[in-house]
């Protein structure tokens, strides 16, 4: 059954590997410098060395929106996002995946009944504000420094064009193995946690982990979309938009290249954390917007007169359409998924108001004399619970989401051996690590649980004097590792 | 890399030589008119064959680098340009070589009192030839210089044009027959063309240029 839940994450890295190849190797291709076979044959070995070697686990700002948990919903999401990017791929509208992702994910929170989270989305939304526009801004001061070095150096038009073509191959090849990177999570992420495949080991070459695998096939899947797909959208990237020289095409790459490092390199992350700056934040911006923003930089520094507007706001009406579509094709599918196919889209959580929680409850600084209503009840979802809380008057927003947190049921075994078989464990520690395994095989009822259990150890405790920046970013990885923790130790049967 | 490198140097040598000899032929050209002027007719002969060597050269040299260009799709966004102004600049040549061709059929007789403004006529013509090889080898490594030298080519034609009309007028203010006042006047006219042709590919070459700016 899993091998059928897959196909929806392969359809949509087909859609990913036709729409975002193009974003890189688009204008190149377009304005004739590197063919069409040659751009898709480098995009294909660097996307997959990007995807096998450095691909991420899950994406956390997504994972931010909602947590899908079950199976049969990961798989709906994948199917309502990976269509609606291939209407969009069809129409000539070059959208983002993270973006209908979010939209698909969010449909499954209207659908089972979970809260979204807006400030996660608004971060989200805004990223997909500020990267075009840096896109623009990089592209228009990279195109000032060409022209600036171009007028010095005096090379011939031929050399130039050997060097335009280098540096778009190389930096095209850079720009797809930072997308194989970033974007494999977003393709077969959700599939992490259900993974059928098992370490295979090859003599004399070593063993293929089983997350290896899972990735190998996503980027095989990415590889065929380029192949047959990628050509139609590359054409309004590298031409409809704005007539693309060679060069400039080649700083639209540059500048999008360095803007989807600024927003994934999480050594400029710490380095900026070091250094005591404020650092940019790792989200997973859109490749697509990026080069639009960029193509737009360059035709504004040229005095902004050749850009064909209307096709800008028919892009621009994409980005909106896209997360829409998605999320009411997300929800259709799962209300036809769940009752005409009868698969499982969503676990079913709960929401126990018992001593225990009430007293952590209390224990958090919020006042429970008003819960004397919930006491000893429990509620089938969010939503429920948020509304009953809400509706009394008694409670702030976040009181309400930190008491939705707390009475949240979500059994956990400690087990290291299922982190170290995802090859998570590199994330942490040898303190962390040491910590955890004294925990092996302990179950809990709750996530706060766990984070009581490991705090009792000091690598795993919340920094909360300083409160400098240091501190709020130290405390921000720790609880993105203990996520990884509750993702992995997650037992859906029944412990007590 | 170097490889690649290596063969666009070539490609380069090709069009500098190219250029060069079109540079020459406006030369030979000015130094023909002089031998014709001061009846050194053996020496003008010379000339003329150089000049036809250099025409088979410059078109062989033009087939040879537009092959390239193709073969190897250098330059893909500007081939099209840069075969535009090799053709034209190689019609210079062509211009040059018909000029020098129909005087050594015809032998026109110049009256000595044109021979100061047919040297004027020439030599901006020539100029003008070579100012446009100037603008082409910039079009390639400076664009920035381009317009200096268009500017001047500009300059070289009108040059040309003012000197040749009076020319013209002096042939016809001439007590010598209709027909060779006539057959004078179609040489004049000829040897200011060649001006026209070089100002007609820097018109192209303007644009290319435009065309090309960051």
């Amino acid at each position: 059954m899993i091998f059928i839940y897959l196909l929806s994450g392969l359809f949509l890295g087909w859609s990913f590997g036709a729409k975002d190849t193009a974003n890189i190797f688009g204008a190149a291709v377009e304005t004739k410098m590197i063919s069409f076979k040659k751009a898709a044959l480098i995009a294909a070995i660097f996307v997959t060395l990007g995807a096998v070697l450095d691909g991420s686990g899950p994406s956390q700002t997504l994972s931010k929106l909602g947590s899908v948990n079950e199976i049969g919903g990961a798989f709906t999401i994948a199917l309502a996002a990976a269509a609606t990017i291939t209407l969009m791929v069809r129409i000539g509208i070059p959208v983002a995946t993270s973006q209908t992702l979010a939209g698909a994910i969010i449909g499954w929170n209207f659908f089972a009944g979970r809260l979204t989270d807006y400030s996660s989305l608004i971060a989200i939304a805004g990223s997909w504000v500020i990267a075009p526009l840096l896109g623009a801004i990089f592209a228009a001061a990279l195109f000032f420094l060409f022209r600036y070095y171009l007028s010095k150096v005096k090379l011939h038009m031929l050399e130039q064009d050997v060097w335009t073509r280098f540096w778009l191959l190389i930096i095209g090849a850079f720009g797809a193995y930072s997308l194989g990177a970033n974007n494999i999570a977003n393709i077969v992420g959700v599939f992490v946690p259900v993974n059928p495949f098992k370490a295979v080991t090859i003599p004399g070459l070593g063993s293929i982990s089983g997350v290896t695998q899972l990735f190998l096939i996503g980027s095989a899947s990415i590889v065929v979309g380029i192949y047959t797909y990628s050509h139609k959208i590359m054409k309004t990237v590298g031409k409809e938009l704005f007539n693309l020289s060679p060069i400039t095409a080649l700083i639209a790459v540059l500048s999008e290249s360095l803007v989807l490092f600024l927003f994934s390199s999480k050594a400029l992350f710490n380095l900026l954390v070091g250094l005591g700056l404020p650092p940019i934040p790792l989200v997973p911006v859109s490749a697509s917007q990026i080069i639009v923003g960029s193509v737009l930089g360059i035709g504004f520094a040229k005095g902004g007169k050749n850009i064909r507007y209307h096709l800008l706001g028919r892009i621009s009406l994409g980005w909106v359409a896209a997360p829409v579509i998605a999320f009411f094709f997300s929800f259709i599918a799962l209300f036809i998924i769940q009752n005409v196919f009868e698969q499982k889209v969503m676990q079913e959580l709960r929401y126990d108001f018992n001593r225990n929680t009430i007293i952590q409850i209390q224990k958090e600084g919020i006042n429970s004399k008003y819960l004397s209503t919930v006491n000893g009840r429990s509620f089938a979802n969010e939503n429920e619970l948020y509304l009953e809380l809400s509706s009394q008057g008694h409670y702030t927003k976040p009181e309400i989401l930190n008491i939705i947190r707390l009475t949240e049921y979500f059994p956990l075994k400690i087990s290291t051996s299922t982190i170290k078989d995802k090859s998570f464990h590199s994330r942490f520690t040898p303190a962390e690590w040491k910590a955890l395994s004294r925990l092996e095989n302990t179950t809990y009822n709750h996530k706060w649980q766990l984070a009581a259990a490991l705090a009792k150890y000091p690598p795993w405790q919340r920094r909360t004097l300083g409160n400098t920046s240091a501190d709020i970013n130290f405390n921000k990885d720790l609880d993105r590792r203990l996520d990884i923790l509750y993702r992995n130790f997650y037992v859906p049967e029944k412990l007590e | 890399m170097p490889l690649i490198l290596k063969t666009t140097r070539f490609v380069e040598a090709q069009i500098d030589t190219f250029l060069d000899t079109v540079s020459d032929s406006a030369i030979l050209f000015q130094l023909a008119m002089d031998d014709y002027i001061n009846h050194r007719y053996e020496q003008f002969e010379e000339r003329l064959s150089q000049i036809r060597e250099n025409e088979h050269r410059a078109d062989d040299l033009r087939v040879g680098i537009e092959r390239f260009l193709y073969e190897r799709t250098l330059i893909p966004e500007n081939r099209g340009d840069v075969l535009a102004i090799l053709e034209n600049t190689d019609d210079v040549i062509d211009n040059i070589k018909d000029s020098m061709l129909q005087f050594s059929i015809e032998m026109p007789q110049i009256p000595p009192v044109l021979n100061d403004l047919w040297m004027q006529t020439t030599r901006s013509s020539a100029a003008a030839v070579e100012q446009l090889v100037y603008a082409v080898r910039s079009f390639f490594r400076d664009l920035a210089a381009v317009n200096n030298y268009i500017h001047k080519v500009h300059f070289f034609e009108r040059e040309a044009d003012q000197i040749g009309e009076k020319l013209l007028r002096q042939i016809f203010s001439l007590d010598i027959d209709l027909s060779q006042k006539s057959q004078l006047r179609f040489f004049a006219i000829h040897i200011e063309k060649i001006s026209d042709y070089a100002q007609a590919v820097c018109d192209r070459l303007s644009i290319y240029t435009i065309k090309r700016q960051l």
